[in-house]
């Protein structure tokens, strides 16, 4: 929705600007960022025609998966002995899509980083669609997908229990922890913005239904100190799963003993991408997002900034992974390891290798220039590259790994055929789909944790002695007010 | 009186029951995703017949005319296993991967259901007294008509009475002996022996010889009788140092090729050249100039030969010269003195007398196109497929007014013929071979047949009634009774020899004609200016003359070379292909004046430079969904040419015109890389460092919980203590594992184990076949099997380009050296799932479906699969098969045995569904069965009492299988060898259970100083 303060919403912040206060200067009161933010949620054509395309590709994997149940895994491009193809590849990439939402939403918060208010409510939706996605893999890359409970450790009269020593095992209680924190901690966050919109709402079952999600909120401070106390709690929770779940996820690789997994290096390797991923997902969402919503005076420039230079940082932490890695592999002195390695960077999957390398490596070097940081065009455009460089990463761990293992008479190729493109783009329809409902249904932007960071309501209409008065256009809001209302949230706590 | 309303109802208890009952039938039923099937027991249930129980019935392979004897392997009635008879003298209990196969001929789903007649032109079913009241009406008059004498009857060669029985059968109706047509018969080398011996195959003692050079001739593929010659030469190489060293001559490297120590390329046709230097009959220079082959290495040969006492010389005779040379070679064998030692005629090979040759038939088959030829009556053969197209067989035979196909398969002669009445496959047959003197091989019906079949004996019988002349000569109501009647020694010996499957005298054989042959178009020398390439072609040592093809089992099979199945391929040399600009895959184009075909290109190290060569057996137009339409058959580019000496078919008789199509066709291999990237997979050691094997003491450490089997490093299983509860403790205790140490399966102290002797293995694929049929594994390559992805649409063997073939025991072959060229060596290594002792694969399967048995099993349960298909990435040894489509369940388009196809499965072994993984089991079902059987009989298990299915069918005797935990079995032996190694164990600490021993190469003895 468009704002009186759009035109010049960029107005005023100079990079690398440290103060929380000077964050949102386009936004000058509580009222305008519920009108803003709730303002939204009113459904347009082209949601609908954006809901429409994603449930059509949702509907286009499902029946490939359908059609892959009927016949066996074998229509999907799987070439013995890469036994692990696209699925896999796209199961860790929602999984490390699912990692930044969590490293903002808690990990940030814990560290107090001001940027993060404004796109971490996006980034937690994202995460939980992306972990919703990423839950799916595993079940429709199983031979029996209907047999997919036998993972699970449940009372059963054959006193069978899983093998705990599988990675596979670990898995399931990873994704299924994780689904289940981020999913709490996502609603805990939405309590007191559910609250408001249900102010706000006139349609009565509408009302009745934010009533019921929002727990009766009424902005009591007993409230807001559970809350407060509750989210720093989840939060905290939250912060060593970030890491584990996606080490588990590495897990996978690394505890079996195929050349190219069997390395030390990757937890905190996989980590390190799935944060780069995540960040790659959130600007190719929120760049777009900020420019339909009107919200750019919310999701500033200084915000995409400060994600840009996070970004840059796992870009050069995944960068030093993949030199370690080809590093041990061509001075590890193992034939093994040596022959795979060069299979994989020189051989016959040069191509992934360095389609991965360009996109991760090279690419986001563009971001130590303040200028491109700053350019939403070129991080949307980077991103969509970290995102393909991303799958590709995961391609180039899997396949050729796989194909290029101990047995050399078992050296193989692999191509995925459309049924595992299907079952890919369907997966990007299932996410779109859950997010496009979302952004239509719930706030993009913590209404409640922006108003922290917007200037109080003042109980004069005077500026302080000293300060120009404000502009429609222009609030300066850097002195520190004397006069505001203790009124907001967790202000004394 | 009122009744009490709550007795009147249902009690309490009875609805629980109800309920209970209802619940769980509904349950019951629900879970079952297969239709209800009942099973009727039988009312009078037969003496022999156990349910659940084998019978084992003594017989003999038709597959080829050797004659091996064979056990039909019979379950409530059905045959669904061929194994070697190992009191047979012929193949000791071995059988090859063609025999093996034989039952998929029986089921075959694409055989004649019944008699058919042609009307209007279609073949039409019909009822066997239509059939033959139709053909007694023809044969009448043909009498009448005195045409009788044009008739021409070709028979598939055999051995034994039938063919004597078929001859005065045919003089009953006035009519000319039968032509006994062996396709794969090697005419020159039978024409040489019989004018240097006497006899058409003088056993051939390989054990005996110090030195082996064959020029060409393939014995461990189809040059004279494969399996027993395997058996042999195994034996002779198990000698190591005393092994004989084997020099393979001819411009292609085959099979037989692969196993020499030293492979010396020389031009089609200019091995008669080599041979003549060599007896002094020619010099070295002109056979070098003839051969391509160097001066020095003729030299050192002819050295070698006259120095190595005995030797044994062989003769392939495919070309022009053929009879030439293989008398030149028993010339030289005669003059070395090793006729006697290792070239035995006084202990012959009878099956291989009497086989007419090939120019005979080609003569018949002119009298055909001329329209002399009133009947033909065809049995067991395919001359329309097996001559080549030039012979333009299928245009004489249309010229014949009745044909009679005896054949069981709608293959391309009998889709020509007027009347067929499907024989009997050999399974459902009686009969009797001779393949060695004085010894007879018996045959009889493992089952009732499979479809409405007669047995072409019975057939023939029943004729006779209808002709006075005839009726009178053949009073056997059935060939059985005449059988008997006339088997040496009466009834009883007919009975005593039925059960051990061989008896002993010597049966009635056709008059032998041994009058030259004439030969109306003798083969000319090659003709140079028709191409740049001499074109080899040769039978394939799987599909033999092509009558494999319809067999899946065969056309999944590998070539043992190339390594590729479902598809035709050409052979080109590595260098040649450099210089045109070829790269395996692409297609090719042969051109010669008679045809032209196009078939994708196989680099080669192992062929000549200006040679191209093609195996013949595939490209049927007809015979059955598994056949038809899958490779090429280069019978299309021979000119039609005979020996003028023996009457044989020239095979290597034209050069072709090499073009490149410029399309792609990806072959249909199961090879990877076919180096070993000094993997230490295939390990060989030289003859002269065999001494120093053993020597040094391997060190190892002490693992917690090493088994009991210390003495054998690789099979010290820390995982195999574990189920027994040893790990962890010093007291065995019973609570901790799976199986009380005590158990009375002496599970817990077995280790189960092979060893596979590499000096044996010829890489003939026996095993993997034997493997198949065993373990009901399924083949997916068929064209209808095929996936329907945009890119793979309707090629045969798609789902083998994608790496999906299931063999649980696969041939692999690495080549060692020849990068530059030169010679170099082939190294066969059957990999099975090797049981390892600390197995990559368990740990990492989440639900348990893979887990280590307390014999040292790696056991996989299907049920509880998942097909995560973890425990696949983690083998190092990638030998775990999953099933990407429903190849076992029936419904499904991919479903591998189609009606009815399934009676052979293994009723011992589950049938997989879809999802699931697999993998060699080490054949648990024949183990625990031993294990019940000895329990029944109240006694252990005795040593060696069983052995896996690969052990038992290899015609090397490389694999043997047992428990190496107790010294008794020979396995423990075996694995304690010097050459004794495991793969990838000091790499990946698996202790594996499969224990190799190294490859011994022999190679040329170091010329004498200033020589």
């Amino acid at each position: 929705m468009a704002t009186v303060a759009e035109p010049s919403a960029d107005l005023g912040l100079g990079p690398n600007i440290a103060s929380a206060n000077r964050q949102l200067p386009a936004v000058a009161s509580y009222e305008q960022v519920n009108d803003d933010i709730i303002g939204t949620l009113r459904p347009t054509k082209a949601w609908f025609a954006g809901l429409s395309v994603a449930i059509l590709c949702l509907l286009i994997g499902a029946a490939a998966w359908m059609w892959q149940i009927y016949m066996g895994l074998g229509v999907a491009g799987y070439t013995p002995p890469v036994m692990w193809g696209v699925y896999i590849v796209t199961f860790v990439f929602w999984v490390g899509i699912g990692h930044a939402g969590t490293l903002i939403s808690a990990i940030l918060y814990l560290f107090r980083a001001g940027f993060r208010t404004t796109i971490y409510r996006c980034a937690e939706a994202m995460t939980v669609f992306a972990v919703m996605t990423a839950g799916l893999f595993p079940i429709l890359h199983l031979g029996r997908p209907w047999k997919f409970f036998y993972l699970i450790p449940y009372p059963n009269w054959r006193l069978i229990w899983p093998q705990f020593k599988s990675p596979l095992v670990w898995d399931v209680f990873a994704i299924l922890t994780y689904l289940t924190v981020s999913t709490t901690f996502l609603y805990i966050g939405l309590i007191p913005d559910l609250a408001a919109m249900r102010d706000r709402e006139t349609h009565p079952v509408r009302k009745r239904l934010y009533s019921v999600l929002s727990l009766g909120w009424r902005n009591s401070d007993r409230e807001w100190r559970h809350f407060a106390r509750a989210y720093l709690f989840l939060a905290a929770f939250s912060t060593p799963l970030v890491l584990s779940v996606h080490s588990v996820v590495s897990f996978d690789f690394a505890m079996s003993l195929v050349p190219g997994w069997h390395a030390t290096l990757f937890a905190p390797y996989f980590v390190a991408g799935a944060i780069f991923s995540g960040i790659g997902m959130v600007f190719t969402i929120i760049i777009p997002l900020r420019r339909w919503f009107g919200l750019k005076h919310y999701v500033t420039i200084n915000h995409l900034d400060a994600a840009a230079k996070l970004c840059l940082f796992t870009s050069l932490v995944v960068g030093t992974a993949y030199l370690t890695e080809f590093f041990i592999g061509w001075y590890g002195g193992s034939e093994v390891e040596h022959s795979f390695w060069y299979t994989r960077v020189f051989g016959q999957w040069w191509w992934a290798a360095w389609i991965m390398l360009i996109c991760n490596c090279v690419l986001p070097l563009t971001l130590f220039s303040q200028k491109l940081r700053r350019h939403t065009t070129w991080l949307f455009i980077l991103s969509i590259f970290i995102n393909l460089g991303m799958w590709f990463e995961r391609f180039v761990i899997f396949e050729p790994s796989l194909s290029h293992e101990f047995e050399p008479w078992q050296w193989t190729a692999y191509a995925p055929t459309y049924i595992d493109w299907a079952i890919l783009l369907g997966s990007f329809g299932w996410f779109s789909m859950w997010f496009l409902l979302f952004i239509k249904n719930l706030p993009v932007v913590a209404i409640a944790e922006v108003k922290e960071i917007v200037p109080p309501r003042l109980t004069t209409t005077h500026p302080p002695f000293g300060v120009p008065e404000p502009s429609p256009d222009r609030v300066d809001v850097e002195g520190m007010h004397p006069e505001y209302l203790p009124e907001t949230p967790g202000e004394r706590d | 009186m009122s009744e009490n309303p709550a007795q009147s109802g249902v009690r309490r208890r009875e609805f629980l029951k109800i309920l209970g009952a209802g619940t769980a039938t509904t349950a019951a039923i629900g879970c079952s995703s297969d239709r209800v099937e009942k099973l009727i027991p039988y009312l009078t249930q037969p003496d022999e017949t156990v349910p659940g129980v084998s019978n084992y019935y003594a017989s003999t392979c038709r597959e080829c005319s050797a004659g091996c004897g064979v056990l039909l392997e019979t379950r409530d009635g059905r045959t669904f296993k061929l194994e070697g008879n190992p009191d047979h003298p012929l193949n000791r209990g071995a059988l090859c991967a063609r025999g093996q196969a034989a039952v998929q001929g029986l089921y075959n789903p694409d055989r004649y259901r019944g008699p058919m007649i042609r009307r209007n032109g279609k073949l039409e079913p019909a009822t066997w007294d239509q059939a033959l009241q139709l053909l007694s009406q023809r044969l009448g008059e043909l009498q009448s008509r005195g045409q009788a004498g044009s008739a021409v009857f070709l028979n598939r060669h055999e051995s034994g009475s039938f063919p004597a029985f078929l001859d005065r059968w045919l003089a009953a109706f006035g009519m000319p002996a039968h032509l006994s047509v062996d396709p794969l018969a090697d005419h020159a080398v039978l024409e040489a022996n019989h004018q240097s011996y006497g006899v058409a195959w003088p056993s051939l003692s390989f054990s005996a010889a110090r030195l082996i050079v064959s020029f060409g001739a393939d014995f461990l593929e189809t040059w004279g009788a494969s399996v027993p010659q395997q058996l042999d030469f195994a034996d002779a190489r198990a000698k190591l140092e005393g092994a004989p060293r084997f020099v393979y001559v001819g411009p292609r490297r085959s099979l037989t090729g692969c196993n020499a120590d030293q492979w010396i390329a020389c031009k089609p046709g200019s091995e008669l050249a080599i041979v003549n230097a060599i007896r002094g009959t020619g010099s070295i220079e002109q056979a070098a100039q003839a051969s391509g082959v160097s001066a020095a290495v003729l030299q050192a040969l002819a050295d070698e030969i006259r120095a190595a006492k005995p030797s044994l010389l062989l003769a392939g005779g495919s070309g022009a010269n053929g009879t030439e040379l293989a008398l030149a070679v028993n010339a030289l064998n005669q003059q070395l003195g090793n006729v006697g030692t290792t070239v035995l005629p006084s202990q012959p090979i009878t099956s291989f007398e009497g086989i007419t040759p090939a120019a005979e038939v080609a003569a018949a088959i002119e009298r055909m196109r001329s329209g002399e030829v009133q009947l033909l009556m065809v049995r067991g053969l395919n001359p329309a497929f097996m001559m080549p197209a030039a012979a333009r067989v299928a245009e004489a035979i249309a010229k014949v007014p009745f044909k009679v196909s005896f054949s069981s398969y709608p293959d391309e002669t009998s889709e020509l013929c007027d009347l067929i009445l499907p024989d009997h496959h050999p399974i459902e047959s009686w009969g009797d071979a001779q393949p060695i003197p004085n010894v007879l091989s018996m045959q009889q019906p493992g089952m009732d047949p499979v479809y409405d079949t007669r047995q072409t004996a019975d057939v023939l019988l029943q004729l006779a009634k209808g002709s006075p002349k005839a009726a009178a000569q053949f009073t056997a109501p059935n060939y059985m009774r005449w059988l008997i009647a006339n088997h040496p020694g009466g009834t009883d010996a007919f009975t005593a020899s039925l059960q051990k499957g061989i008896g002993s005298g010597t049966v009635e054989r056709p008059a032998a004609r041994r009058a030259p042959v004439t030969v109306a178009k003798p083969a000319t020398p090659i003709d140079q200016t028709t191409g740049d390439f001499y074109l080899v072609v040769y039978p394939s040592p799987i599909l033999g003359d092509g009558s494999g093809a319809n067999k899946p089992w065969l056309q999944e099979l590998p070539d043992p070379v190339t390594k590729i199945c479902w598809q035709s391929w050409i052979e080109v040399n590595q260098k040649t292909a450099q210089r045109l600009g070829i790269d395996s895959g692409d297609v090719l184009r042969l051109e010669t004046p008679q045809g032209a075909v196009e078939a994708p290109a196989y680099v080669y190290m192992g062929i000549q430079a200006d040679t191209v060569a093609m195996a013949f057996g595939r490209g049927h137009t007809a015979y059955g969904r598994y056949a038809q339409n899958v490779g090429v058959n280069p019978g299309a580019l021979l000119p039609v040419g005979f020996d003028p000496r023996s009457g044989g078919f020239v095979w290597t008789a034209t050069k072709v015109k090499l073009t490149k199509v410029g399309t792609f066709t990806p072959l249909v291999t199961t090879e990877g890389s076919a180096r070993q990237h000094g993997r230490g997979i295939a390990q060989a050691v030289s003859v002269d460092e065999l001494g120093k094997l053993g020597t040094e003491q391997e060190e190892h450490e002490e693992m917690p919980g090493d088994a009991s089997h210390a003495y054998l490093p690789g099979l010290r299983s820390p995982l195999a203590s574990d189920a027994t509860g040893e790990i962890g403790s010093s007291v065995k205790r019973k609570e901790k594992g799976m199986y009380a140490p005590d158990h009375w399966s002496q599970m817990a102290q077995r280790r189960w184990a092979m060893t596979i002797d590499l000096a044996r293995c010829t890489g003939c694929s026996a095993c993997v076949t034997a493997c198949y049929a065993e373990n009901n594994i399924p083949t997916v390559g068929a064209p209808y099997q095929e996936v329907h992805t945009a890119f793979l649409h309707g090629v045969p063997g798609g789902n083998i380009l994608k790496g999906r073939e299931m063999n649980w025991i696969r041939l692999e072959r690495y080549w060692e050296g020849g990068e530059d060229g030169g010679d170099f060596e082939a190294r066969f290594v059957p990999m099975l799932c090797q049981q390892c002792g600390n197995a990559p694969c368990e740990p990492v399967c989440p639900v348990y479906a893979t887990y280590h048995a307390p014999d040292g099993l790696n056991v996989q349960v299907y049920n509880r699969c998942v097909g995560t298909r973890y425990c696949s990435n983690n083998c190092p040894y990638k030998v775990r098969y999953f099933n990407w489509f429903g190849y076992g369940e029936p419904a499904r388009p991919q479903y591998a045995w189609p009606e009815r196809m399934s009676w052979q499965l293994n009723p011992d072994v589950t049938v997989r569904g879809k999802g699931v993984m697999e993998k060699c089991t080490f054949c648990v079902q024949r183990i625990r069965e031993a294990e019940h059987r000895a329990k029944m009989e109240n006694r252990p298990v005795r040593p060696d009492e069983f052995t896996t299915a690969c052990a038992q069918a290899c015609p090397s005797k490389a694999i043997v299988f047992g428990d190496a935990a107790d010294e008794q079995w020979s396995v423990a032996r075996m694995a304690q060898d010097r050459r004794a190694y495991h793969v990838f164990h000091e790499m990946l600490n698996t202790f594996p259970a499969v224990v190799y021993l190294k490859k011994v190469n022999h190679p040329a003895p170091a010329a004498p100083a200033g020589a």
